[in-house]
């Protein structure tokens, strides 16, 4: 039993993350965005939190700043994709490399030394009476709410179907009053603040420290998670949950197997398991030509 | 109305431009409560700016806005809405993969607007009932047919309870029978109150529904509203068209553009669909073609169609019943599961694009912009690719050469451009179509497949390239004209086939029944 709470903590630390981070791409996919962003936005978001902690002592306050930045930085994407007209792809990518380079920068002109930073405490704990999950942070405890939030909020409220007008047929939302551009921007911004708590979760929900890259991905399989859960939140928070079960399985192997496979195999699983993932939904809408589109949502 | 009565909708002096096009050039018009109004024109009249301008989605250079005798501000679409204007696109603005449901909800009201499914069912077969519409409100989009899809955003635009609805073209992309049915509800709705503004280009369709006609020229009001009793078909085809332009056009395309021309004939004359492969020479025989499965269209279903040296072969039918699979097919772009294909009377089922363009098949794509011609490239590299395909892979390419012909080609054909390194997205519709019929009909061709090519063309444009076709027919050419404008193939064909859902159910030859024709497209029993 001890086993099977284990492999269920490990997971949930290693899946919040995703999960939140997959929430905002799921927002702005259906908004019209294809956001391959979300790396940098997380990184932003992990890096802040402990700079934060480190400067002011204060996990609000760094939260807060985590956030702001995050904001920030999607904010920024909407602006080079709406008012200079840039491609979006091109530009979330372009803000990928700033978050990696740019905590980097950070931490460096800082600290002066490229290490590792670490801070003295994290996210606050759930505590001793959730048993063997106490060790978690808050935030896998609001995970299941946010995702049901959001499915409220997309599949369930008017303002989701005007937000999912913008980004399949700009006219018809247009045509409704409702402006495309403002609408990439709110679901930009709340993605920022969810890229935010990703990040911050990543960073300082179990150990506490921040590295140079240290997302190594993950927002590109939570962009991955978008797509094999056909920017439905739940389905994509469990594809974002399946991922890191892959992950989870990879290291148990290794112990398991020891040096008998390679250890570079077994942690490229979760990774092999998403262009899996991507593949076999691609697949499942279709074949080769709905692949192309990757969701319901066309780019238009 | 009495004169105490404000207008529903009062333009005063409505501008727009789009760079250097004057769309709309000081407007002022006025339409009264509750009637229906009609407002013709040419393509490029500026009809649909003048609906945008009213529905809040362009924003005018200048001039003001008054429904009811209160001033609207402009350029915003939720005032618009507010004052209870609503706007009903030609090609619908409803996102397709919304369910019926969801595409009645995303335009109703503010707020956030929580909604559970049970609850929002119950509203949308509400709304559905009181408008006559029968569609299950859990269908997508996507999935209805294009009448039904025009009845959604009819219903969507009601949501709001709107007393002035704009209806953009609405007949362009109905069978014969949807149109009635579409004028029935709008009658419905001017009984309830609702006044109607319907855009149309049509003579015959305003005289059947309107009462009241203006129409608009060089985005100017030529005349109008004029009460329906006091206007005739004729004068107002020539307020269309302007004494000017009437020019190189023959009177019979002039009365098949405004579709003025009363119903040609009765009797029909209903021949077998495929004829025998030894009835002379053929430049195309399909005998029983099917094609692989396709999301966008039904796949070709034993299709058979001969198309002999100098004859123009209409192909009728209402959208999305599989023209663009069956040019797909002749032109080598679909996967053929059985059949024979035949170009020139040569067995071409398994031939390349390329192969069979040499076999003298030339195309005229449905999509002008993004199948016919590269926008980004100039109109040299546009026009030289035919040369091109027929060349070695590592051959030389001279462009300065190719420019020289492409220039001697392109005057030729009296396309209007500045130099022949400009690009094609430069040009106007009507250019644009010139410079593919320069590429596409050389000495060589054969068979000549023209989709919709007469789409979004003015007056002048359309007549050029029918005649374009005429000629090519005339010195030996075999042409596939696939268009969903009666008037259009009734007035170029020399016999029409017509499509329903990958097959062909019909053929006809003139003098052409519009009814039986209709009939034949929408499925009905003869």
């Amino acid at each position: 039993m001890t086993e099977f709470h284990e492999f269920m903590v490990a997971i949930l630390r290693s899946g919040t993350p995703l999960v939140y981070v997959t929430m905002a791409g799921v927002i702005a996919q259906r908004a019209g965005v294809w956001h391959l962003g979300l790396e940098g936005v997380m990184i932003i978001g992990a890096c802040a939190t402990i700079l934060g902690i480190v400067l002011t002592g204060s996990f609000p306050a760094a939260i807060a700043i985590a956030c702001l930045l995050c904001v920030a930085a999607s904010v920024l994407l909407w602006f080079v994709i709406e008012k200079l007209g840039a491609n979006p792809i091109i530009a979330g990518l372009g803000l990928t490399g700033l978050g990696i380079g740019g905590t980097a920068l950070a931490v460096q002109a800082i600290f002066g030394s490229l290490a590792a930073v670490t801070a003295p405490f994290g996210v606050p704990r759930l505590g001793a009476a959730f048993g063997p999950y106490g060790a978690l942070s808050i935030f896998v405890l609001m995970m299941p709410f946010v995702v049901w939030g959001m499915w409220v909020l997309l599949r369930r409220t008017r303002f989701g179907l005007r937000l999912a007008a913008a980004g399949e047929h700009p006219l018809a939302a247009r045509s409704v009053g409702t402006s495309p551009a403002n609408a990439r921007l709110i679901a930009l911004a709340a993605g920022g603040v969810l890229c935010a708590i990703g990040g911050a979760e990543l960073a300082a929900g179990g150990l506490t420290i921040f590295a140079q890259n240290m997302t190594a991905g993950r927002g590109f399989m939570s962009f991955a998670a978008v797509i094999f859960g056909a920017a439905h939140p739940v389905g994509a928070a469990f594809a974002a949950l399946f991922f890191s079960l892959v992950g989870v399985a990879g290291i148990r192997l290794q112990l398991l197997f020891g040096a008998s496979i390679p250890h570079d195999v077994l942690l490229s699983l979760p990774y092999m398991a998403t262009i899996l993932g991507v593949w076999i939904s691609g697949r499942m809408r279709g074949g080769a030509k709905a692949a192309t589109e990757a969701s319901e949502l066309r780019d238009y | 109305m009495t004169a105490a009565d404000p207008p529903a909708l009062h333009c005063r002096g409505i501008r727009v431009t789009y760079g250097e096009v004057t769309a709309l050039a000081d407007l002022d018009i006025a339409f009264a409560r509750g009637a229906i109004h009609a407002v013709v024109g040419q393509n490029g009249a500026g009809k649909t700016t003048f609906a945008r301008v009213a529905a809040g989605l362009v924003r005018p250079d200048a001039g003001s806005l008054a429904i009811d005798g209160r001033a609207l501000r402009l350029g915003r679409v939720a005032g618009a809405r507010a004052a209870g204007v609503e706007l009903v696109h030609q090609s619908f603005a409803l996102p397709p993969s919304f369910t019926v449901a969801e595409a009645l909800e995303f335009g109703a009201g503010g707020g956030i607007g929580v909604y559970s499914r049970r609850r929002l069912l119950k509203r949308c077969r509400e709304r559905l009932a009181a408008l006559d519409l029968d569609v299950d409100p859990r269908r997508r989009i996507r999935d209805l047919p294009v009448e039904v899809q025009q009845g959604v955003e009819i219903a969507r635009a009601l949501v709001t309870d709107a007393r002035l609805l704009i209806l953009d073209e609405p007949t362009a992309v109905l069978p014969p029978a949807g149109i009635e049915a579409l004028f029935e509800r709008i009658r419905s709705l001017k009984r309830h109150g609702v006044t109607v503004i319907l855009i149309l280009h049509k003579i015959r369709e305003v005289m059947a529904v309107a009462d009241t006609i203006s129409v608009l020229r060089g985005g100017r009001l030529v005349a109008g509203p004029i009460p329906r009793e006091r206007a005739d078909e004729a004068s107002v085809a020539e307020m269309i068209v302007g004494q000017a332009a009437v020019g190189p056009v023959s009177a019979d395309d002039t009365q098949a553009l405004v579709g003025a021309a009363p119903v040609r004939g009765v009797a029909t004359h209903r021949v077998p669909v495929a004829a025998s492969p030894e009835a002379g020479e053929t430049v195309l025989q399909l005998a029983d073609v099917n094609t692989a499965k396709d999301p966008e269209e039904p796949p070709l279903d034993r299709v058979s169609l001969l198309v002999r040296p100098g004859e123009v072969v209409g192909v009728a039918g209402v959208q999305g019943n599989s023209q663009r699979t069956l040019v797909k097919a002749i032109a080598g772009l679909a996967d053929v599961t059985g059949g024979d294909i035949y170009l020139n009377g040569r067995r071409a089922s398994r031939t390349s694009a390329a192969n069979r363009r040499a076999l003298g098949l030339r195309v005229i794509p449905f999509e002008r912009n993004s199948e016919g011609l590269s926008l980004t490239s100039a109109l040299w590299e546009n026009w030289s690719v035919r040369e091109l395909l027929q060349q070695p892979l590592f051959s030389f390419v001279d462009p300065a050469a190719l420019r020289r012909r492409c220039d001697e080609a392109l005057e030729t054909w009296g396309v209007r451009y500045a130099s022949a390194t400009q690009n094609a997205g430069a040009l106007s519709g009507g250019n644009a179509q010139k410079v593919i019929l320069a590429r596409e009909i050389d000495d060589d061709a054969r068979l000549i497949i023209a989709a919709q090519p007469a789409r979004g063309l003015d007056i002048g444009a359309t007549a050029f390239v029918w005649s374009a076709l005429r000629e090519a027919a005339g010195r030996g050419c075999g042409v596939l004209l696939i268009s969903s404008d009666l008037d259009e193939l009734f007035d170029v064909s020399h016999r029409l086939v017509v499509m329903l859902s990958g097959r062909i159910v019909a053929e006809f030859v003139p003098p052409y029944d519009i009814a039986a024709v209709g009939r034949a497209m929408t499925g009905a029993s003869t």
